[in-house]
């Protein structure tokens, strides 16, 4: 009773809180919640991260290597030990902005090149959609997304006679604004009414995910 | 009049979920419509019993404490299931996570789901994963990537906040020719999804997972008025839009 009630009382307590503080523009309730939810979040993400280093410590000790395994779990054990030594020696000022280094000439660069590649993976899920279904829709996916593509890549050519370039920037912002903007707006309201209903569900304490 | 309109509209809302469960409780609920990546999700669990493969199941990157948190909370009733499932035939979920607050709800789901089912393997160490923070969804996906690569997986689940990083994903899942299942809140991961899979969750499908995949009377009756105030919505936004155009 007391393991089930707690979680219970302390969820609606909170949830109804935060609800009176949004509706009446109570900001001392909300940022206070929103502090303690904060700190908390901040615990989750070092739990993680002590999370990911076991995960991988372990797999870098154990004694069955797998396709390479772990030569990638090293790599990120050992990273992750150096990123922490730089901060450590950051916060000791022994180096300077060591850490804001890392960041600028590894992670960005790499995180760059994989977002790079992305519409280059739709246009090849477009193909191989086609290839395994030929429906009208999957046609008009790989026609659209070619279209988009082109045209905001010949939009900028000088090359490209005036006339032409127009025709297609009127066809982008059409597909664009009209098309795309009512499918994306039905979704979103879709999600915004299921969000409500669930949220509610949660306020009544009817949907628990924190007990079974 | 401005706090009095959420207001009265959180209670209808409210008094309406009570009420229709309390009716449905009573007598047996409507049959909800079959959406394929429900029908999917059954599909790849007998199959990953049959082959003793294990599943995937990536949670997305959506705190607990921001706005997508529904979301989350709906693709925590997907690992319910898949828990469940998994730990009865000592097989549990691979699971991933991309926000710090999913990872303790995952591991207790995961826990509960063994103790259930008296596992003799319990959860394994390691079967649930923190990759990557929600601000680094590139660092997620590729991490993300990797797990789907080196692990025996048969099915791929991806329910939760994701964004058009999911492409990355899709496309090494898609490679290793792992059956997927994708259910996401935003139109973008939805894009990327639509070409990889014909098991697709859109959004509010997502959101309606508790009721689909535990089925209680509230959940129903939940997803009954939330089908009551698309219409009432639909209807304002044509009506307003009939109105301009008549009053020119």
């Amino acid at each position: 009773m007391f393991r089930r009630g707690l979680p219970l009382t302390i969820a609606i307590l909170f949830g109804v809180l935060t609800l009176i503080s949004l509706l009446f523009a109570i900001s001392e309730i909300g940022n206070l919640i929103l502090e303690w939810a904060s700190f908390l979040a901040a615990i989750a993400l070092l739990l993680g991260a002590i999370n990911l280093f076991s995960v991988h410590a372990q797999r870098m000790a154990a004694n069955r290597p797998v396709g390479g395994q772990n030569l990638y779990s090293a790599v990120l054990v050992i990273s992750m030990v150096i990123v922490f030594g730089l901060g450590l020696t950051d916060l000791l000022d022994i180096t300077n902005n060591s850490m804001a280094l890392v960041f600028a000439w590894v992670q960005a660069p790499l995180e760059a090149a994989l977002a790079s590649l992305l519409a280059f993976f739709l246009l090849l899920s477009g193909i191989r959609l086609l290839q395994r279904q030929r429906t009208v829709s999957s046609i008009l996916f790989l026609v659209t997304a070619v279209l988009i593509l082109l045209s905001n890549a010949l939009i900028v050519s000088p090359l490209l006679p005036s006339g032409v370039s127009t025709l297609l920037q009127q066809l982008r912002d059409f597909i664009q604004n009209i098309i795309v903007t009512s499918g994306v707006r039905g979704i979103l309201l879709g999600i915004a009414l299921g969000a409500i209903t669930l949220s509610i569900r949660l306020l009544l304490g009817l949907e628990r995910p924190y007990t079974k | 009049m401005t706090v009095l309109v959420p207001l009265v509209v959180i209670a209808a809302v409210a008094v309406f979920i009570v009420l229709g469960s309390r009716r449905l409780a009573q007598r047996e609920g409507p049959a909800l419509r079959p959406l394929a990546g429900y029908t999917a999700l059954k599909g790849q669990v007998g199959r990953a019993i049959e082959s003793a493969s294990k599943l995937h199941i990536s949670l997305g990157r959506a705190s607990l404490t921001g706005t997508a948190s529904p979301t989350s909370v709906a693709a925590l009733a997907v690992l319910q299931r898949l828990a469940e499932d998994g730990c009865a035939n000592n097989t549990p979920p691979i699971t991933t996570v991309g926000d710090g607050t999913l990872l303790p709800l995952a591991e207790n789901n995961l826990r509960q789901a063994a103790e259930d089912a008296k596992s003799t393997v319990g959860i394994p160490p390691g079967t649930v994963r923190f990759i990557a923070s929600r601000t680094d969804p590139f660092a997620y996906a590729g991490g993300v990537a990797s797990v789907i690569q080196q692990q025996k997986i048969l099915g791929n689940v991806m329910v939760g906040h994701f964004g058009q990083e999911l492409a990355i994903v899709a496309e090494v899942a898609g490679r290793n020719q792992v059956q997927q299942t994708i259910g996401s809140d935003d139109p973008l991961a939805l894009a990327v999804a639509v070409p990889v899979t014909d098991n697709i969750m859109i959004g509010e499908e997502l959101l309606a997972a508790p009721a689909y995949l535990q089925g209680k009377p509230h959940q129903i009756a939940s997803l009954q008025v939330q089908d009551i105030l698309r219409i009432l919505l639909s209807l304002t936004i044509l009506g307003l839009a009939v109105y301009r155009v008549v009053a020119g």
